[in-house]
């Protein structure tokens, strides 16, 4: 096997010899070095053999004094391949150039890819990357993705957990939001129990600290609602100072209104609209279409391809269509059901905007008001039930 | 004293090939090398390599023979190709029916 292989990147030739004297033809070859192999006999005056390209050459006197007739039926081996694509050369240095581009092309960092942000603003993300280094066109090899996970860190005190990892032409930052723990009061100070909004009381469970409430009453933001002053038992002895603990819920109420609007006027697309191509190459953008667009109110919709080889291999050539359609505003007819659905909806969604996520919703109340002026509005009240105490230090600002 | 003579008088006769098979017993030399005799390697009876031959004489798919230093020998057999041949060794594939030692 390896012999065969020793011999095709030698290159060899498959030869057929015809003539009277075969057996003084490998004779004369055997002494003069030739080195000759696979050599099969095909009836009494042909035979075909293999013979290695610098035999092959010395084998003309051979032939002339054995009076044999060699002809040549193949040739193998690299040395003939490469001769081949000798003749074409513009082909091999552009297969050469193809490669050493790809590899070229694929050793830089084309797109970063952040993952997992809800309230950090991507751009932020990649501002800080930008900051430490990081951005796009950067040389793969030279990022240690340690010492960037690190920077991030430091840098965005409101992540949790960064992991950086470079797949093909990608980097891809995964990100995990921290929760920012609420300030409590250390456990050894003292401590009251204080309300953080309006609301009225509805159970107030202790563990330590003394109730200044009871369920029904109406508090205010600020009020005291457990305080951790414990009187004494008689009025001679002293107050004694707790950290209080205790879960106060209540029953609040969040509230948002909106106009009803019965003759809206809405965007509404023409059907123009105009196809504007840019390329970006290497982040520089080079447009190739002129021309300003027309019209007066549009929509844009930008809709970008990215050359990449699978999902990570991106390479930094992008396409981009800009479509720009015509808009004008039409003013629309709705009942007046219609219409007040549509304020309740939105009315609705202020209203939620402030309610905490751990708050528990009981109540929806939907109010049409008649406004001084004639128009209406919608009025939305969820009623809820939530934690509403909060830790506040004794003596302290806080 | 008489037979050391005679043993003597043998010596002279035939000195050179005696002693040369004489050495290379001693010395533990190759015997096919020095002595110029072939060194037939055959596997089953599709494979066979002969060391130390001289030439090919006549080769047929169906019989070859080499001149050797202990003379002709002859394979026979169907389908014989020289699958390798150098100088020093011939390596032979096919079906070798038989081996004859023509001296």
């Amino acid at each position: 096997m390896i012999l065969k292989l020793w011999n095709y990147f030698r290159g060899y030739v498959i030869i057929t010899i015809e003539g009277y004297f075969l057996e003084k033809f490998i004779n004369i070859c055997i002494h003069r070095q030739i080195y000759l192999w696979d050599i099969k006999r095909h009836g009494s005056r042909k035979m075909t053999l293999k013979i290695s390209i610098k035999g092959f050459k010395l084998l003309r006197p051979i032939a002339l004094k054995t009076k044999c007739r060699v002809r040549i039926s193949k040739r193998v081996g690299l040395p003939f391949i490469k001769s081949r694509y000798k003749k074409r050369k513009t082909f091999l240095v552009g297969a050469v150039a193809c490669v050493v581009l790809f590899y070229v092309m694929t050793s830089f960092i084309w797109s970063i890819e952040v993952v997992g942000n809800e309230k950090i603003n991507t751009d932020f993300i990649l501002d800080k990357l930008s900051e430490s280094g990081i951005k796009q066109g950067v040389l793969k090899y030279k990022i240690d993705t340690k010492k960037v996970v690190n920077d991030l860190m430091l840098k965005i005190d409101k992540l949790g957990w960064v992991g950086v990892s470079i797949k093909g032409t990608k980097l891809k930052v995964q990100v995990d939001e921290r929760i920012m723990p609420p300030k409590l009061v250390e456990k050894d100070k003292p401590c009251d129990i204080v309300a953080k909004k309006d609301g009225i009381i509805k159970s107030v469970i202790s563990k330590a600290g003394f109730d200044l409430v009871k369920p029904g009453d109406t508090v205010v933001e600020g009020q005291i609602l457990v305080t951790g002053k414990v009187p004494g038992k008689d009025e001679t002895s002293g107050v004694t100072l707790l950290h209080a603990i205790s879960t106060v819920k209540a029953r609040t109420w969040y509230e948002g209104v909106s106009p009803v609007i019965t003759k809206p006027t809405v965007k509404e697309r023409t059907g123009n609209k105009i196809s504007k191509y840019a390329l970006v190459l290497f982040g520089k953008r080079i447009n190739l279409s002129w021309g300003n667009v027309s019209y007066s109110n549009y929509d844009k919709i930008e809709v970008k391809k990215v050359l990449s080889f699978g999902e990570d291999l991106v390479l930094p050539f992008e396409f981009i269509d800009d479509i720009y359609y015509e808009t004008q505003e039409v003013v629309r007819e709705l009942s007046d059901k219609e219409a007040e659905d549509i304020a309740a909806g939105k009315a609705y969604d202020i209203a939620k905007e402030n309610i905490p996520e751990e708050a528990e919703i009981i109540k929806k109340d939907v109010k049409i008001l008649n406004n001084d002026d004639g128009t209406k509005s919608v009025k939305v009240i969820i009623e809820c039930i939530e934690d509403i105490g909060i830790s506040k230090e004794i003596g302290g600002d806080n | 004293m008489s037979s050391s003579r005679r043993s003597k008088k043998k010596k002279e006769e035939v000195p050179k090939p005696r002693l040369k098979e004489k050495v290379t017993e001693v010395l533990d030399l190759p015997k096919e090398v020095i002595l110029d005799i072939p060194k037939l390697t055959m596997i089953g009876n599709n494979n066979l390599v002969i060391e130390n031959y001289k030439g090919v004489i006549e080769y047929d798919t169906e019989k070859i023979r080499l001149n050797t230093g202990i003379g002709i020998i002859k394979i026979g057999g169907k389908g014989l190709v020289i699958k390798e041949i150098t100088s020093e060794d011939i390596m032979v594939h096919g079906k070798i029916e038989n081996l004859e030692f023509c001296t």
